[in-house]
């Protein structure tokens, strides 16, 4: 069953509604050993819009998520950044070319704190002579600005992250992802295992990724979350892309029948 | 931990006013010397999540390396200092790269341990002993700083403080983060008061003891790398999620080798000194209690076993615990088992804090 709601999705080349893609994905493939993980997806991301990608376990969203983000590459296909090819070889090479994933787990060492956390990798030191010494006023002023940009709030940078609520250390990790600047952000499962209020904050947090211009790929399996934020909806099964919707344009139902490839409701 | 130290300092004066004379601290701190040299190591290997055994017999075998080439082999003191240190480090280079293939240190470092006692066997001349009584190389516990430097060298290090914190006070000023001349007057009273205080107690007999300094200057350095510079922010990030470490772009493997290198360093410093105050090296070297009190000693300073968490002082302040308990079961004429009970005592409250402050609970499943 494929659901084309969109006419223009079928030729990705159509430059969609804003200018040029941020990111772009063309029949790209990828199998492990005989196994069809993907099979000829294309995506495209724009500026300033949140593209929420699902499906049933096994349909090919991480794969997706890590070729995106330079864990492995594809086979055939070809991945376009800013409307230039792109080779995604490893996680620096994505970050480089403008790409951050935010893992589920996010990667965060709860031993750190806000500011080692979100600088880590990547700190502001000084020379070579002084043994590196981190320059922490610097990054402590830049961690508060860039904290504001997305109303994190925390009541100290200098607490270690572990007794930071969920929300707080969502918003750690996807602050940590725009230190560098990226053009695209990449979201696996942000709200799954927060309460409610958290849940909130951190499709706030999207939305305010959003109003930075930045293209966002979100991963969910929360059909709720999927209709808040998504301004459009990738949907995969089996490797393949399926199924296509904008904002307003699906029921929940279809949805799901598209993500199960179930023609019956009652086929969960 | 200074609470556990009052107290036990409290207790023992009680009993005896001459515990906390100028000379017996004095006697303390040259007793936890090599402990603090060897424990500032292993809480390198601590923080990145390892742990090691052999360090220990590791400074017998570099003390042995020391003592042949300068008192056997007549090699100026330096020459062997380095061949001492370069052992030491080469000893943990090769057991890093057995971590790193993937053995735990635990098993890799016992083994290590065990082929250490049978190589420092190689290492000592037929007799199993070097004496150093008399040559240049019992100068090195022996020397002593005269009260003058000493009291002119506390000045210089309470001025660099004092202006390193006005430094990062003026760096914060600069990006108008929130900054307070507190941050600078507390500590640095604090720092002026140890460190006079320290070399007041310890020049009433013959001048600052060498040993002192170089577990000083040993201390200073690594507060600075672990605490101010970009290797140390890493160092915490390995022990604490190595896998978010790996990710964030960092050499996880070779901050685990790191910090080995620097155990080994450690270790041989270690052994020097301890071989320059007992005026030999012999088959006993490094063995006895030594390992086991610097593990306890970084573990009651604070550091955990787990990884990411602890701090360069631990190692002062856990062979200072543990130090003044056997120094106080001696001053006392106590029989040795009590020590052995009160120092094994603390370690397990120690431990049982650490756990208690990582997880939350000595049990699982109770929050």
């Amino acid at each position: 069953m494929t659901v084309d709601s969109e006419p223009q999705l079928s030729d990705p080349s159509d430059g969609g509604p804003h200018s040029t893609p941020l990111l772009e994905l063309r029949k790209v493939s990828k199998h492990f050993g005989g196994v069809r993980a993907l099979h000829e997806v294309d995506l495209t991301v724009h500026p300033g819009e949140v593209v929420a990608l699902v499906g049933d376990n096994g349909a090919g969203k991480s794969t997706l998520v890590k070729l995106v983000s330079g864990v492995e590459r594809p086979d055939t296909g070809e991945i376009r950044v800013r409307g230039q090819h792109a080779r995604l070889d490893s996680p620096r090479a994505a970050a480089e070319a403008g790409i951050r994933t935010i893992f589920q787990d996010l990667s965060l060492c709860d031993n750190l704190d806000a500011v080692q956390n979100l600088f880590l990798g990547q700190e502001r030191h000084g020379p070579v002579w002084s043994g590196r010494r981190v320059r922490r006023h610097v990054m402590e002023e830049q961690a508060r600005r860039v904290l504001e940009s997305l109303s994190v709030k925390l009541r100290s940078l200098n607490t270690p992250v572990v007794a930071l609520s969920g929300g707080q250390r969502q918003g750690i990790a996807i602050c940590r992802a725009l230190i560098s600047d990226p053009a695209v952000v990449i979201l696996d499962e942000p709200t799954a295992a927060l309460g409610v209020s958290q849940r909130g904050e951190v499709l706030d947090l999207i939305g305010r990724l959003r109003e930075q211009g930045r293209g966002v790929v979100v991963i969910s399996h929360d059909m709720r979350d999927v209709r808040q934020i998504a301004d459009r909806v990738v949907v995969l099964r089996l490797g393949t892309r399926v199924a296509e919707y904008r904002r307003g344009g699906y029921t929940p139902s279809e949805l799901v029948s598209a993500m199960t490839g179930a023609h019956e409701p009652s086929d969960d | 931990m200074l609470v556990v130290l009052a107290i036990i300092w409290a207790v023992f004066y009680s009993q005896s006013p001459a515990y906390l004379s100028f000379q017996n601290l004095t006697n303390l701190t040259l007793q936890i010397v090599t402990t603090a040299i060897l424990a500032l190591g292993v809480v390198f290997v601590l923080l990145v999540g390892e742990i090691d055994l052999s360090s220990a017999v590791l400074s017998g075998v570099c003390a042995a390396v020391a003592a042949g080439l300068t008192v056997n082999s007549g090699l100026p003191l330096p020459v062997g200092i380095a061949a001492a240190v370069a052992a030491g480090m080469a000893v943990m280079f090769v057991q890093a790269q057995a971590v790193m293939f993937g053995v735990p240190s635990l098993i890799v470092t016992l083994g290590g341990m065990v082929i250490l006692q049978g190589l420092i066997l190689v290492v000592l001349p037929p007799e199993f002993t070097i004496s150093v009584a008399g040559t240049p190389f019992a100068t090195i516990a022996s020397a002593a700083i005269p009260a003058g430097t000493s009291y002119a060298l506390a000045a210089v290090a309470t001025l660099a403080f004092v202006a390193y914190r006005l430094f990062q006070y003026r760096e914060r000023l600069s990006t108008g983060s929130l900054a307070s001349l507190t941050t600078i007057i507390v500590p640095s009273a604090l720092v002026a008061a140890v460190l006079f205080g320290g070399v007041f107690t310890l020049t009433r007999q013959r001048g600052l003891p060498m040993p002192v300094l170089i577990v000083a200057v040993m201390l200073l350095i690594a507060w600075y790398v672990t605490t101010q510079t970009r290797y140390g922010i890493h160092l915490y990030a390995v022990g604490g999620d190595r896998e978010a470490a790996q990710r964030a772009g960092i050499p996880v493997r070779r901050m685990v080798l790191y910090s080995f290198l620097v155990l080994g360093a450690c270790a041989a410093v270690a052994g020097m000194v301890d071989a320059s105050r007992q005026l030999g090296v012999s088959v006993t070297s490094g063995s006895g209690p030594l390992m086991l009190n610097a593990i306890a000693a970084a573990v009651v300073g604070g550091t955990s076993l787990f990884g990411g968490r602890g701090s360069i002082w631990s190692a002062l302040l856990g062979a200072l615990v543990i130090g003044s308990i056997s120094n106080g079961v001696q001053l006392l004429g106590l029989s040795t088992e009590v020590q052995y009970f009160a120092t094994g005592s603390v370690l397990i409250i120690a431990v049982a804090v650490d756990v208690v402050l990582t997880r939350g609970a000595l049990l699982p499943g109770r929050r």
